[in-house]
């Protein structure tokens, strides 16, 4: 085990932990697991290789990594989208089999139904769980309110910027308070204010609503403004090269030497050049 | 007096066809041309207006209209529930897909004399007729919807909650909205068609009737009078159609808007690179 390189920053035990080393308290627990790609023409990808990750109730894990190194992969094996080739993925006790209101998510790209408004499209997870008209309603409002949207409610998606579409995507998945709040490189798409700002709101709602939230993105800095862990994949095929527990004071500030030792560290373990 | 730019459509619009029906007029009356095999457009009029006084002509517009609206309503039904059918269910679409794809590729127009040794020159053929026609592009329309629904969006429903019958009618059948009206509305112009066709072919009433009843009594004008009310029927049934699906789908609208906006983006700034190329160019 190397010596912990900033005070704020603890080293887990060994980052590719045995599947029988997981501890069974743990919200999400990924037993070596593994994906192959096939196509139809036969040719295989091994997308990711035997991961093993334990993810503890409250956590905000961020999955860091290059491009192709398996991330929405890993990330949609615990949605229950993708099926794991080999391991399994077990989530709050029960074996993943498929998706589940359980399991809250929010896309890269824009999801919202365009044929319901933001109010209809945060109250559709209740809706289908067959809530009240009024316990939509209130819920709706509150979590509109959460997201700083209460004024957009009757707009349709189309009528909304990038970040107001991605906040309403936020309240939608924690309209069927999920225990878990899966994010796919939800930010990616948005210039660096709105990006400032929604990771802001995320942190507060994490605060508040104490979820535990997976969070897939391939920036450095984002990984390090928002994560109380730092888990980094490495592709070819994916599997995880560090696991780091991130303890920097919030608000963590771009030019504290925590933070710029955490991203040279980080940024060698993805193996890219600190020119940007 | 107000300064009136020649250069606005509705300007342009309405000299076109004022110039159009003055021309006609002139000619009509010139005496090159037979004024009982081409009516002036001020005599098609006073015949209009006389079918309508007489209450003829609304009672063959009803006639057409209703038969229009019960086979349209047939067709784009059945093609909405095929389409979906065949769209879910691959081992119905192996099933049934080669052979509604041969009878697709018959023009409907040829089943008109079929349809009437079939069903009598009665109701059932005008009927049959119209939603045989309208039923293919409606067919067609739903089954790309509904196939290629954004999976995206199937994820997300999938992630809330939405399965079976909830999937189908709160993500998928939404989300092909877009498709499925596209071929409805291409369908109002063929279930016109097919209505004309099956009432020239014989009728007791209706606009089609109308036209082929003046033929035989040499009233030209009742053919123009029966020719302008259905292009107005025609005209009529689209701006019906748009509006209610503005009224019902405002989203639709809304991201038509954002299409049009974008592609008007795009052009402007081809416009301005062609510009600015054209000007760096020594
Ligand atoms: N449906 C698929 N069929 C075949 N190969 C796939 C498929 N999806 C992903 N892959 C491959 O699996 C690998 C991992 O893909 P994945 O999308 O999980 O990466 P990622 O880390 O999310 O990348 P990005 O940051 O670009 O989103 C890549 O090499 C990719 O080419
Ligand atoms: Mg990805």
């Amino acid at each position: 085990m190397s010596a912990a390189s900033s005070a704020a920053v603890i080293e887990r035990p060994t980052p590719s932990a045995a599947a029988q080393d997981l501890p069974a308290s743990a919200l999400i627990r990924c037993e070596a697991v593994g994906h192959v790609y096939r196509s139809t023409l036969g040719d295989e990808t091994q997308a990711l290789a035997s991961v093993s990750l334990a993810v503890a109730d409250g956590e905000f894990l961020c999955l860091l990594g290059p491009s192709g190194c398996g991330k929405t992969t890993l990330l949609n094996m615990i949605a229950g989208f993708v099926t794991p080739t080999s391991g399994r993925i077990v989530v709050g006790g029960r074996s993943v089999e498929g998706p589940s209101p359980d399991r809250g998510l929010v896309f890269q790209d824009y999801s919202l139904f365009p044929w319901l408004t933001v109010a209809g499209n945060v109250a559709f997870g209740p809706r289908m769980a067959g809530q009240s008209a009024a316990n939509r309603k209130t819920l709706t409002a509150e979590l509109l309110e959460l997201v700083g949207l209460g004024a957009a409610a009757d707009r349709y998606p189309s009528e909304l910027s990038g970040g107001m579409q991605q906040r309403v995507a936020i309240a939608r998945a924690l309209a069927t308070d999920p225990a878990v709040l899966l994010m796919d490189e939800p930010f990616a798409a948005l210039d660096a204010m709105t990006r400032g700002a929604l990771q802001r709101q995320l942190l507060e709602i994490h605060e508040r609503k104490r979820k535990t939230i997976v969070f897939v993105t391939h920036n450095i800095a984002e990984a390090i403004a928002l994560g109380t862990r730092i888990v980094v994949l490495t592709p070819h095929p994916g599997r995880i090269a560090e696991d780091i527990r991130v303890d920097l004071p919030r608000p963590r500030r771009r030019t504290s030497n925590g933070f710029n030792t955490l991203y040279e560290r980080l940024a060698a373990a993805i193996g890219v050049d600190m020119a940007d | 007096m107000a300064r009136v730019s020649f250069d606005q459509p509705a300007v342009l619009g309405a000299l076109g066809a004022g110039g159009f029906l003055l021309a006609w007029e002139a000619l009509s009356r010139s005496g090159l041309v037979s004024p009982i095999m081409l009516p002036a457009p001020s005599v098609v009029l006073q015949s209009g207006v006389a079918l309508v006084q007489s209450g003829e002509l609304v009672d063959h517009v009803l006639a057409s209209l209703w038969r229009a609206a019960l086979g349209f309503l047939a067709g784009a039904s059945l093609g909405i529930a095929l389409g979906v059918a065949l769209a879910r269910s691959p081992r119905l679409h192996g099933l049934l897909n080669p052979l509604v794809q041969t009878f697709r590729a018959i023009p409907s127009l040829a089943f008109v004399p079929l349809a009437i040794f079939w069903f009598g020159i009665g109701e059932t053929s005008k009927i049959f007729l119209i939603a045989w026609g309208v039923f293919f592009p409606v067919w067609v329309n739903t089954f790309i919807g509904v196939r290629d629904v954004s999976p995206i969006l199937a994820r997300a429903g999938a992630s809330l909650g939405a399965t079976g019958w909830r999937m189908l009618a709160f993500v998928v059948l939404p989300g092909a909205l877009p498709f499925i009206i596209a071929g409805l509305k291409i369908s109002l112009s063929i279930a016109m068609v097919l209505l004309v066709a099956a009432e020239l072919a014989g009728a007791v009433y209706g606009v089609g009737y109308l036209i082929q009843l003046s033929q035989q009594v040499f009233r030209v004008d009742q053919m123009f009078v029966g020719l302008a009310t259905l292009g107005l029927m025609g005209f009529a049934a689209d701006l019906a159609f748009d509006r209610a699906v503005r009224w019902l789908f405002p989203w639709i609208c809304a991201r038509a808007g954002d299409a049009r906006r974008d592609a008007a983006l795009r052009r402007e700034r081809r416009r301005v690179g062609a510009w600015t190329q054209e000007s760096f160019t020594p």
